[in-house]
Order: structure tokens, then sequence, then C-alpha cells
């Protein structure tokens, strides 16, 4: 925001409800820029995602702004919006409603890491008709019939359909057998109980596994001994752990560890980044997490190695989330589309989202740059990370692999 | 004409407010707009409930969260319409407020408060394990009116304007009828209240259940201008909170309240969010609750209280002076000599049989029998512990004895609840006086006459005829914060006379008077029993009880040591050794 329209805003908006008469006024704003939100949570519990979302967003509009701008429009610089859409569904609305209202000239959006607040973001931008990507992976997000949501992950019941056969088939060519039996312990958030439900409804039968152990608590975990009492009562030949806090996910690994069962004896798999957050290592061992692998949407993997340095070397990140590249590649697809569109008009670009099919995806696993009706990515993938010497690094698929993935053995 | 005249603030503020609300294109501050009637109207169902009784609710989510579930679950599985399903949702809420409130109102206090909590959280767990973390109101493109989705947002803030109106004018009546007095008097003293012929859980169901029902109705409300619904959203800590939080910012216990809060405390906190937390995220968070410290520190009842009680102080300074003068003028009729018929030889209006009550091992009343003469005075009297009070509290039904009876006109009313006793016709006053100080004296009574009082017009007769007894009619206007315990002591008489009781049960209402008042507040009881009531009163002081009564019961260790005419009982050396010890007995009989 330049200096005028900064302070304008705040005048705006502190004279409160009375003076809201000013608020449409147009802005004054450079020549050739073009404006992107970002609609993350900067504020409560879950501000760590949202500025790792803010950093991909950064490094992604400075490449592209390097790199010419938007050719289509003149060399015309993107330049970012970021708003803070808190931690409740409302506050995330609000935020919704404020960056539509306040910022008629912007042209895409993405955002907002949880779920719950992008449906609620996104029940306001449908109406306001400005396109948003997003990284959120629940189905109920693209099931509305919306017009203007383009959802770049693979949806949660389509993770679980490609990772659990992809997982058999790495224990079977790894071990030299089948897992039979299976136990799974699961928080009662919204994503492990949508994928639990894929699982335990179609994909344990399909893959001919049975299921042994099934636990869930409601976060935060207090005590984990029942849970892996049970498991290592059960001796499952793969051990299903989805946490969706990283202070759930440290106590449950170290007691996996402390009863013996750790550094593979159970081959751990989980379902989110929670385990395979940098914040991990904060509060556990290398070697407690040793082998521990994890089903995700998208992750810095194979190709992604100078940005994965860029990352480690402007914020001190130590490696590439879902949160950052998934943030990264927007900013390349809001240009791709801008592109397409030739000119800085928010239905232009939603339609060239709608129309767009620009080949193979370079920071998205699998599928092409191209929406289906529904607005989801044709042909989206999972990435498959393993723990592997203190780091999460990509194992599946083999062109984004950056390691070989490691099967433990029962000893 | 009363009627206009507290209807009109509420309408001009509502008018005022649509008038801004149009004036703004903005949706963004449209939304805001929409946001505080909807807190606003919460706030009040919160304080219809926690406001009035002075029973905390920490659990309003419970029934706003089943309101907003049930408006956005009834679109999404039977495709009804939000106009229905918020009416619905009303008579959803007032149905688990009534079950929620049959068995949490066993508790009191601090106890009620966390069980309220529960209520909550454990239903956000069962939303949870329904399936329903995340619930959308799905988009009606063809008929949006129909669903109530505008595309123009003014609607929803005249919408949300609408229902506080009506909330605000449905409190207004309570307030003013005998539920909203009925509250009152729970809150003040759960006890009195009961002592003075009130069903207080009967009231306190109607109460939580009209609450429930509010806070479902704009829960439903809420998740049609959402859009979104996930339990922690509706069911979630932050939710019970905010009705809290703007309930005792604005002032508790008022209509105006939560609106005041409401108006304050949701735009200031967008617009923190807005501007300080764009710059430092999550800066936000602290300066509104730095704000809300401050608040509560400087006006601990909330804003409203603090400035009616400035409003007060200013206009109150300038009449002082003739006021004082008319409180003067307005003390009681003289003293006249007892010109009484002892009634002791009448029929009997109470009957005590072999009354017994232990706490464990204590025996606080054991084997009491008297009996209670119409328009008599029987004074009860023993050292501290002798059981008094608590002989008391088994007439007026707050204990059950573990032996004995209570006949009342013959009729055996041991263990029956002190409102059943109370309609039987037996008042009584307390040792420890709870008024409730920002009332007038007349409503303070008023509490007491709903007892016999059909209409509420009765009732405020009953009352001043019942302040006109006691010779506090000059100052009856006044709040009971500015009473001398003389006056309040009257007071309390008053409302125990509201009711009309045959029978009377005084405790202890000389306590904490000098010499003169004692007097005066004597000459009132006497003039009580002349009138035809029958009286029966604890007290320690002798001196005072000798000119006041026709017949002493005097008990020591819970049972009965003599009963007699003053002049007789005041000689016996039973009675004297259990007031002054067995050394005195010699002394005395000099």
């Amino acid at each position: 925001m330049d200096k005028t329209a900064k302070g304008l805003s705040r005048r705006t908006v502190l004279s409160g409800a009375a003076a809201v008469g000013l608020a449409g006024v147009a802005r004054a704003q450079a020549p050739g820029e073009i404006k992107v939100g970002l609609i993350v949570p900067l504020s409560g519990i879950y501000t760590r995602p949202g500025q790792v979302m803010k950093m991909g967003a950064e490094m992604g509009i400075e490449h592209i702004n390097a790199q010419g701008g938007i050719k289509a429009l003149g060399g015309a610089k993107l330049k970012l919006v970021v708003i803070d859409c808190g931690d409740t569904t409302e506050k995330a609305k609000n935020a919704a409603q404020r960056i539509v209202a306040q910022e008629p000239d912007l042209v895409a959006a993405t955002g907002s890491y949880l779920s719950s607040f992008t449906l609620a973001v996104t029940e306001v931008t449908e109406r306001a008709e400005l396109p948003v990507l997003t990284l959120s992976y629940s189905d109920l997000l693209t099931d509305r019939g919306f017009k203007y949501i383009f959802q770049t992950a693979a949806t949660a019941s389509r993770q679980s359909e490609l990772g659990l056969p992809t997982l058999m088939k790495l224990a079977e060519n790894a071990s030299g057998k089948k897992p039979k039996t299976v136990a799974m312990l699961m928080d009662n958030t919204a994503t492990s109980v949508a994928t639990a439900k894929a699982l335990k409804e179609k994909l344990f039968a399909q893959e001919g596994l049975q299921l042994v152990v099934e636990e869930v608590w409601t976060p935060p975990l207090s005590d984990a001994t029942p849970l892996i009492q049970k498991v290592r009562s059960a001796k499952p030949d793969l051990l299903l752990f989805m946490p969706n806090a990283v202070s759930d996910a440290k106590l449950g690994l170290e007691k996996i560890s402390e009863f013996g069962l750790g550094q593979g004896k159970i081959p751990t798999v989980s379902f989110s980044i929670t385990i395979a957050e940098p914040d991990m290592l904060q509060s556990v061992s290398p070697e407690t997490v040793q082998g521990i692998m994890t089903i995700v949407a998208n992750w810095g993997s194979k190709g992604h190695e100078a940005l994965i340095a860029e990352l480690k070397a402007k914020y001190k990140e130590p490696w590439m989330t879902q949160n950052v590249i998934s943030t990264y590649g927007d900013m390349w697809l809001m240009k791709e589309a801008l592109e397409k569109a030739g000119k800085a008009d928010r239905n232009a670009v939603a339609q060239a989202f709608r129309t767009m099919d620009a080949g193979p995806s370079k920071y998205y696993p699998g599928g092409q740059l191209k929406f289906d009706e529904k607005g989801r990515r044709v042909d989206a993938g999972v990435v498959i990370v393993q723990w592997q010497s203190g780091a999460p690094v990509t194992v599946y698929p083999p062109e984004l692999a950056q390691a070989q993935p490691f099967w433990p053995k029962k000893p | 004409m009363l009627r206009m005249r507290s209807l009109l603030p509420p309408l001009l503020f509502t008018l005022a407010y649509a008038g801004i609300s149009l004036g703004v294109t903005n949706s963004y501050y449209q939304l805001i707009l929409t946001l505080v009637p909807v807190w606003a109207v919460f706030g009040l169902s919160w304080n219809l409930l926690s406001g009035y009784t002075g029973l905390i609710s920490f659990g309003h989510a419970a029934f706003f969260g089943i309101g907003a579930y049930a408006t956005a679950l009834g679109q999404i599985y039977f495709n009804i319409s939000p106009w229905l399903l918020i009416p619905i949702a009303a008579m959803l809420g007032g149905i688990a407020g009534l079950l929620i409130g049959f068995p949490t109102f066993r508790l009191q206090g601090h106890y009620f408060a966390l069980a309220m909590l529960a209520y909550p959280l454990a239903i956000l767990y069962v939303f949870e394990w329904l399936g329903f973390q995340e619930v959308t109101l799905p988009i009606k493109r063809d008929a949006p009116i129909a669903y109530m989705q505008f595309s123009d947002p003014h609607i929803y803030t005249l919408l949300g304007l609408a229902i506080m109106l009506a909330t605000i004018v449905l409190t207004q009546m309570i307030e003013r009828s005998r539920f909203g007095m009925a509250l009152l008097a729970i809150k003040q003293n759960e006890a009195a209240a009961e002592a003075a012929g009130i069903n207080t859980l009967a009231w306190k169901l109607r109460a939580i259940t009209l609450s429930g029902a509010i806070a479902a109705a704009i829960g439903g409300f809420y998740a049609q201008v959402l859009l979104v619904v996930t339990p922690q959203s509706v069911f979630g800590m932050l939710v019970s909170a905010q009705a809290l939080t703007v309930a005792m910012f604005g002032g508790v216990g008022t209509v105006w309240g939560p609106v005041i809060g409401s108006v304050i405390l949701i735009p200031l906190a967008e617009i923190l969010h807005a501007e300080a937390g764009a710059r430092i995220p999550g800066i936000q968070g602290v300066i509104f609750g730095i704000a809300i410290v401050c608040v509560i520190l400087l006006a601990p009842e909330g804003l409203f209280w603090k400035l009616r009680d400035l409003l007060r102080k200013r206009t109150a300074s300038k009449a002082a002076v003739s006021d004082i003068a008319e409180a003067a003028a307005a003390n009681v009729t003289a003293l006249k000599p007892a010109s009484r018929q002892r009634g002791a030889t009448g029929e009997v209006v109470l009957e005590v049989k072999n009354l017994s009550r232990s706490f464990g091992g204590l025996k606080a009343v054991q084997d009491v029998s008297f009996k209670l003469h119409k328009n008599e005075i029987l004074g009860i009297i023993g050292p501290n512990g002798a059981g008094k009070t608590t002989l008391f509290n088994l007439l007026n039904g707050f204990l059950k004895p573990s032996q004995g009876e209570v006949l009342i006109d013959g009729r055996n009313m041991s263990g029956q609840r002190p409102h059943v006793i109370c309609e039987a016709g037996v008042g009584r006053t307390f040792q420890v006086m709870r008024p409730f100080l920002r009332m007038s004296i007349l409503d303070n009574v008023v509490v007491g006459a709903y007892v016999r009082a059909r209409t509420d017009d009765e009732a405020r007769k009953m009352a001043a005829d019942a302040v006109a007894r006691v010779g506090l009619s000059a100052v009856a206007d006044r709040v009971a914060g500015e009473l001398s315990t003389k006056e309040l002591r009257l007071m309390e008489l008053a409302r125990a006379i509201a009711g009309q009781p045959r029978i009377l049960l005084l405790d202890e209402t000389l306590a904490g008077l000098g010499h003169g008042e004692a007097d005066e507040v004597v000459a009132v009881i006497q003039q009580l029993a002349r009138d035809g009531i029958t009286i029966a009163i604890i007290e320690h002081t002798m001196q005072a009880m000798v000119r006041l009564v026709d017949r002493f019961l005097v008990l020591d260790h819970g049972a009965v040591i003599t009963e007699g005419l003053p002049e007789v009982v005041t000689r016996d050396n039973r009675v004297i050794e259990a007031y002054l010890g067995k050394k005195w007995v010699g002394h005395a009989a000099n």
C-alpha cells in the first residue's frame, strides 16, 4: 500500500460507522501494479502456518516481479495485500469482507490454511466474484457449487485414496511383504475424521488390511500411555498416527519410543504435515522420528532446491512445507491467469483459471495446471515424506523424490 | 403512559441505528453493524437469566450453538427456510434451557457457573463426533429471499435490529412484571425470596427457558449471517465469554447494559483487528483485554450503572436538603400504650408438636412443642446457639424436621417448600438483611406482595399499603442503598407483611438498633399485632421484649426450658442460668 492509501484507510476505519460512506473511495494506485491477496491467520493459535504461507507468497511475488512482471500487461508488477484472518471463523469472514470492501481492485487471493476459515472466507469472496486459490483440502470446499474457488491440493478423501495404496506398494517393495494389520490412533478434528472415514469405509478392505486397534482422542492429548499400550499388545504391521497439534504428536511419538516401538519397529504413518513441521525437532530428538512417514498434499521436493536454499537463507526455515511451496506456486498460477486474461480484472482472471490448461504443474505434485468444473485441480497428486536423519524428505513420487524410502523391518 | 415512556428510548435507538446502517455502503462496515445487534441480543439473553437472578452462566453458547446448528442442518437436510427454522431453533433452545436448568438449579453460586460451563463443551464434542465439524449453508441462487440470503447486506442489519428491538421490549416488560421482580428477589436472597412466597425454582426455570430460546434464535440468525457453522464458532468458550463480556462491560441486570457493551466492544474489536492487527498481528487482543480490564476496574458493575450513579449524584445533591427534612418527618407514629387485648386465649393458628432436627450428632432442636394463639405476640428467647433460628427455619420450610409436626390452622405443613408455607399465610424476616440496594423501597416491598396479588397493579397497591403501615411512605421512592439500619428493618417488615400474612416470624428484627430506634420498630410491631397479625419474634434484648410480647418461649440447647408470661419467665432460675450461668442464679434471687 502506498502512503496515501494507507493513511486514508486508517482514517476511514477509525472514524467508525458514522463515516462509512467514505469507504468506497477509489484509491490512487501506482501505474502497472496489480494487487493479489493473502488471507491467512497471523494472530492466534494458527499464526505459524500463516507466517510461512506469507513467506511463500512474498518469495513468489519477488521472483515474478524480478522476471519482468506480467508481460501481457506491459510488465505490470504484482503487489501482495496481506490480511489477518485471525483464529475464528467469524474473524475470517470479517477479514474477507474487509478485503473485498476495501480492496476493490484485487484480482485474486489465496488462503486460508484451516479449511473452516477457507469455507467462511470463500462464502464472501464467491459473492464478491473474487477468485480464490486454496491449499485447504476439505472436500466440502469444492462441493458447494461455487464458481470462484480453485483447490490446488488433492481433496482429503482423494489423498487417502492415493496415499494408502502407494504406501502399501512402498512397504511391499522395501520389505518384501504386504502389511496385514493396522492400528489407527487419531484426534477428532475435521481432517482426521474425514481421512479415517475414507480409510475405514473403503480403503482398508481394498488393501486387505485388518484394523486391530482404533483409538480417538480430543486434543490436547494428556497422556498417550493407554493408546500406545494397546498398540504394543496388538503388534500391528502398520500404525497410522494422526495428530494435528505438535504437542500431541510429541507426546505420542515419545511414548512410542519409550515403549520400544520407535525407529520403525512398528512402521508409523501420518496423514498431515504436523508431524513433519520444523517445530517437531524442538520437542523430540531426530532418533524418535526417524523413519516416520506422512502423506501430504505438497512438499518442497526435487526440482525446488534453489527455492529451499533461498527459504533457508532468507527466513531460516530448515525445509519447505506444503504451506510455503503451495502459496509460492499460487503466485505463479495467478501470474499465469493474468497473462491469459490480458487484463487486471477479477472476473477475467476467474475465467482464465476455469479455462486454463497450462501443462504439468511445477509447484504442486502431479497433474496439470487445469481445473475441473468443481474447481479442483485435475489429477492433483500427493507426496509421501519420510523423516531421514533429522529432516523430512520427499520419497514419493519418484520424479519428486529427494531420497529413497526405507521400510523399517520388524527386528 | 408508563408503557409509552419506556418504549420510546429503544424505538429511537433502533431508528437511529437503522438510519446509520442505511447510510453505510461499505459491506465490511455493514457486516460489523449486523454483528452488533447479534451480540447485543445474545448478551440480553444472558442478562435475562444471569443478570437478573445473579446465577452466572458460563455456558450460554450451548443455546446459541443449538440454534445455529438447528438453522444450518434444517436447511441442509430438510430444505426448510430459515424464516421457519429460527423460530424452531428458539423452541429447541427453550427446551434445552428447561432440560439444562432442571438439574443445574440444584447448584448455587460458583458451582452453578461451573456446571453451566460444561454444557457447551460437552455438546461441542457431540457435534464433532456426529461429523459436523464444518457445516456450510447451501447457497440458494433461485430463491434467495425465501432462504434469507440477501445480496443487500443492509437487510441483515435491519433483521438483526428487529430481533434486538423485540428482545429489548420483552426484557423491559419482564423487568417491570412479577417475573422480573421474582428474578431480582432471587438475586438478592434466594432464601428470602422463597420465604416471601416466590416459587424460585419455577421462576428460574422460566427464565432459563426464555433465555435459552432467545439465545438459540439469535444463534440461528448468526449462522445465517456467517454462512459457515463449526462447533468452535458457536459452542466455543469464546462464544460464552462474548455474552458475559458485552453484558458486564455495559452493565449487568439492566436492559441497556448488553446493548451498550455490544455497541462499543464489537466495532472496537474489529477496528483494532483491522488497524493494529495489520501492523503487529495479535496486538489487538492485548489492547482489547487491557481496555476491558480498565473499564471493569473503574466501573465494576458496568458502564450503565456508573453513568446512572454519576447522573443521580448530580441531581441528588440539589434535592438532598429537602429530602432529609422529609425523611425525618416520615418517622413512625408515636408509641401508643398497649391497648391491645392479649390474645393468648384465642384460637390456635400454629401448633408445633414434638419438633426435632439434628445435624449429624448435634441436636439443634429437640422435641419442641408449643402453640401460637391468634393475635398474640410470642417472644422466643434463649442464649446464642439455643436453636431459635433453626426453629424458624423448620417452621417456614427451609429445613425439613427430622421428627414432629408443624400444624398451620390444623393442617400439617411440615416438610413443605417455603413458598408453599408462605402462601398458607406465614411471612418472615431475617436476622441478616439483604435488601436490593439499587431498587427503591417500594420495589423491594413489591416482591413480597406477589404471593397474594393477582396483577402487577394490585401488587403495587398492596406494597404501597405495607409501606404505609410501617411508616415509610414518605421515603418509598428512595433507593434502599441510602437507608439507615432502622429504615431497612422497617422495609423488611413491610416486605413480610405485603403478602398479608396471618402469622409473622420475626428473626432479630431489633438487632443493631439504638434505644430510640428500637422503640419505634417495637411500636410498628405492636400496631401490626393490633391489626390482627399473629407474631412470633426472636430477640436477644430482653428489655424491649418484655414490653412487647404477651408470652415467652425459652429455648436452650434446642429444647424448651419454660414458657409463660414475661414477668414469670424473667424470674425463672432456669432462664437466668441459661443466660448468665449458674453462679448468677443466687444473685438474681436477691
